[in-house]
């Protein structure tokens, strides 16, 4: 009975040395559950704290995809009322450190569940050093404001074309009725000798426009 | 109709219309606010309506009279007053030609950021992502997002003037689309540009209104329309307060381009001028005054929300250092915090003490800025923290669109008319000649939109028209109060109008504004000398911050 007493708080301090504040192994995790919920924020305790340990053995567990990581394997100390933490991932079956970068690369996979777990996301559930990857920009093939350009430029284009034949058409028809006109002109020089020919007492009507 | 009869407005309305729509530009918007702000606020209204009825309501009435008396262009109306004066309307196209080169670019912006604002996420409002997908872009994140738009994805502008990069395809397309819009207003002459000016005159005062409304609505909007009417009446004993009021009065109303020459040149020989020009210099100078408000508030409300959010992060800074609860340091407690954290903590706190920003309602209130930086950086950073920043974005671009192309009718007015009172132009139809004059501006405005476009349209900007324009407005006051007589010029507008001017323009014009117009061109020689090497401000790559630069000329 002494020796499982013994055994377990032989365990317990071991784990305690393990996890240290600015160990290289491990890295410190922030939660800003009121800037991130407001009035629905969940009080944080051991509860959640377990959680915790267990998401992140299950990252763990996904990384390795052989080893069984258990909640026990992820040990936590130095928690502050900001709600912030350090946390040191051991081996299941040998109880040394998992290296920084292991333990990186299972968090960043398993990222987005993490955050899920909590209800929280990137910037309020932060582990500091591993920066999160950002979603990638969305690209259209052809840029929103191509489109915008080309249904303007050809409305625009549009209109130029219809006043250009408008005018056009109008000039035709302007030049068409003048050269009655000079016809009708000539006459009247022809008849200057004889008197002064006025054009709005002409018979030919047709060429007058119709009021 | 017969053949060369000179075209008319269809009713004086349009002619009203068109002036206001050309007097009302982006200046109003952009230059008034500013030199209110730097002025003393309120007070600035003192000499600012006072040079109105000094110098600017007299040589507008002055340059529509010569417009409707003589009925032809600057060129050809300066020639009939007297042969030797003909260089005074040739300055003024020379000066109307360096304008639509570069005034268009603006449009060409406006548009690039209208049709960038038909997006989910407004582009500017958050920085791009880097190629490792761990981070904003570095330009970015040292700037803010808008700068970044604006220099980097706008512009792509160089370090300096001298380092020519290649035409922003964007920029191209946009600079395009600008003269052909402006074509298509003016390519019937005056009949087009008489139905287009009911739309760009009157619209612009919807949008206002509305953003008047959205504006006082906004959260801190009150902070800035107190900053600016609080009037500094001591700013009144400087000098420079008055000059400046008597030159934006001067550029505001677009005297010496010809333009107004030009529109009045299409008037009924006895359109009532003395009763428009009036008019539109009231409303110019309302809209002025009117457009300030709405900027203030933007400014008020932009100011708050950047000091809001300078506080949350001092406050995360704090909660994070110390590993404080999140609910111990709210906004408002967060100077006591510092305060308490100082004396308790004193060396944790000195690890911190750098990374702590000021902040200051006062200082982001007095970050005054003019042209195109208040337009497409201060505003576009006030419109992404309104809710539905899509629509306030494209409204406020197309209002700064049909500013500019309003003041660009004018503009393309005052080189057509006078050219195409030339018979060897009138040969031509005037659709022709109206494309070609377009195709010219266009080709050269093409240099605008290299990577030093920016700086080059500084540049012209600055000193393109300023000189030339009052040297221009000079003579043309002087040439008419003595040259050609005030006596004949009363009896013309009697002609004309039915009624002798009063005494009050007859002083202005023989007297008040040449002694005001001498006193502002003497006050511009000095500061050009005075002001030493030319300088001009820089996008500096490394700083990421705009910085002055000696200019090489």
């Amino acid at each position: 009975m002494l020796e499982k007493v013994s055994f377990l708080l032989l365990s317990f301090t071991l784990a305690e040395q393990l996890c240290k504040p600015g160990d290289p192994d491990g890295y410190k995790v922030r939660l800003s559950i009121k800037t991130a919920l407001g009035e629905n924020a969940y009080v944080w305790n051991d509860n959640e704290m377990f959680l915790f340990r267990a998401t992140l053995a299950f990252a763990m567990t996904k990384q390795f995809d052989g080893q069984q990581f258990e909640v026990s394997d992820i040990i936590v100390c130095n928690q502050t009322a900001r709600v912030s933490f350090w946390f040191v991932v051991t081996y299941p079956h040998n109880k040394t450190l998992v290296d920084k970068q292991v333990v990186e690369r299972a968090v960043r996979k398993s990222r987005n569940r993490i955050n899920s777990a909590f209800l929280l996301s990137d910037t309020t559930l932060e582990f500091i050093g591993i920066p999160p990857t950002l979603a990638t920009p969305v690209n259209p093939s052809t840029p929103t404001w191509l489109i915008v350009f080309g249904v303007v430029m050809g409305a625009v284009c549009a209109g130029i074309i219809v006043v250009l034949v408008v005018s056009l058409v109008q000039r035709k028809r302007k030049k068409n009725e003048t050269n009655e006109d000079t016809q009708v002109k000539t006459v009247e020089n022809g008849a200057a000798r004889d008197g002064v020919y006025y054009m709005s007492f002409s018979e030919d009507e047709s060429s007058v426009t119709q009021m | 109709m017969e053949k060369g009869a000179r075209p008319n407005w269809d009713n004086p309305m349009q002619f009203l219309l068109a002036c206001i729509s050309y007097a009302v530009g982006l200046g109003n918007v952009w230059r008034f606010p500013y030199l209110c702000q730097m002025h003393g606020g309120g007070g600035f209204l003192i000499p600012y309506l006072l040079m109105l009825f000094l110098e600017g309501m007299p040589l507008f009435y002055l340059e529509l009279a010569i417009g409707q008396r003589m009925r032809l262009g600057s060129i050809g109306a300066w020639t009939a007053i007297s042969p030797y004066l003909g260089g005074v309307g040739l300055a003024g196209v020379v000066t109307s030609l360096y304008l639509c080169l570069y005034y268009n670019i603006i449009n060409a912006w406006s548009f690039w950021y209208l049709f960038h604002s038909f997006q989910s996420a407004l582009p500017w409002a958050d920085c791009p992502i880097n190629s490792n997908r761990t981070g904003p872009v570095e330009e970015c994140e040292m700037a803010t997002p808008t700068q970044y738009f604006f220099y980097r994805e706008t512009l792509d502008i160089s370090s300096s003037i001298e380092e020519n990069g290649d035409i922003h395809t964007g920029q191209a397309l946009c600079l395009l689309l600008a003269w052909v819009i402006t074509y298509l207003f003016i390519i019937r002459g005056i009949k087009s540009t008489g139905k287009v000016v009911y739309f760009t005159a009157t619209f612009p005062y919807v949008v206002l209104f509305i953003y008047l409304i959205r504006g006082i609505t906004l959260h801190g909007a009150i902070n800035g329309v107190k900053y600016m009417f609080t009037p500094k009446m001591e700013q009144l004993a400087n000098p420079t307060t008055w000059i400046n009021a008597a030159t934006q009065i001067f550029f505001s109303l677009g005297l010496g381009f010809g333009s107004l020459i030009a529109f009045a040149s299409y008037n009924q020989y006895n359109n009532n001028i003395e009763f428009q020009a009036i008019i539109v210099s009231l409303i110019n100078s309302g809209t002025s005054i009117f457009a300030s408000f709405v900027t203030f508030a933007i400014y008020g409300f932009k100011a708050t929300i950047n000091y809001e959010n300078c506080l949350e992060r001092t406050r995360l800074l704090l909660l994070n250092a110390f590993n404080l609860a999140e609910d111990s340091v709210t906004i408002d407690s967060v100077f006591e915090w510092i305060e308490k954290l100082n004396t308790t903590y004193p060396q944790q706190f000195d690890i911190i003490a750098n990374k702590l920003e000021n902040c200051d309602l006062e200082s982001e209130l007095n970050t005054a800025v003019e042209g195109t930086g208040l337009a497409f950086i201060v505003y576009s950073e006030a419109i992404k923290y309104m809710p539905l920043p899509q629509l306030w974005s494209v409204l406020y671009f197309i209002m700064l669109l049909l500013l500019g192309l309003g003041s660009m009718l004018g503009n393309i007015t005052a080189i057509i008319t006078p050219l195409q009172d030339f018979k060897v132009a009138s040969r031509m139809s005037n659709e022709l000649f109206s494309g070609l004059v377009c195709l010219f501006c266009l080709l050269l405005g093409l240099g605008f939109t290299t990577s030093s476009g920016n700086y080059w349209f500084t540049m012209f900007n600055d000193y393109g028209a300023t000189l030339s324009l009052l040297v221009v407005v000079l003579i043309e006051v002087i040439t008419v109060s003595y040259i050609y007589g005030i006596k004949r010029f009363e009896k013309d507008i009697e002609d004309m109008l039915g009624h002798r001017p009063n005494w009050y323009w007859k002083i202005m014009w023989a007297g008040t504004s040449p002694l005001l117009l001498i006193v502002l061109l003497i006050s511009y020689i000095i500061n050009y000398i005075q002001g030493g090497a030319p300088t001009y401000q820089a996008w500096n790559i490394e700083l990421v911050s705009v910085g002055f630069i000696s200019s090489p000329l």
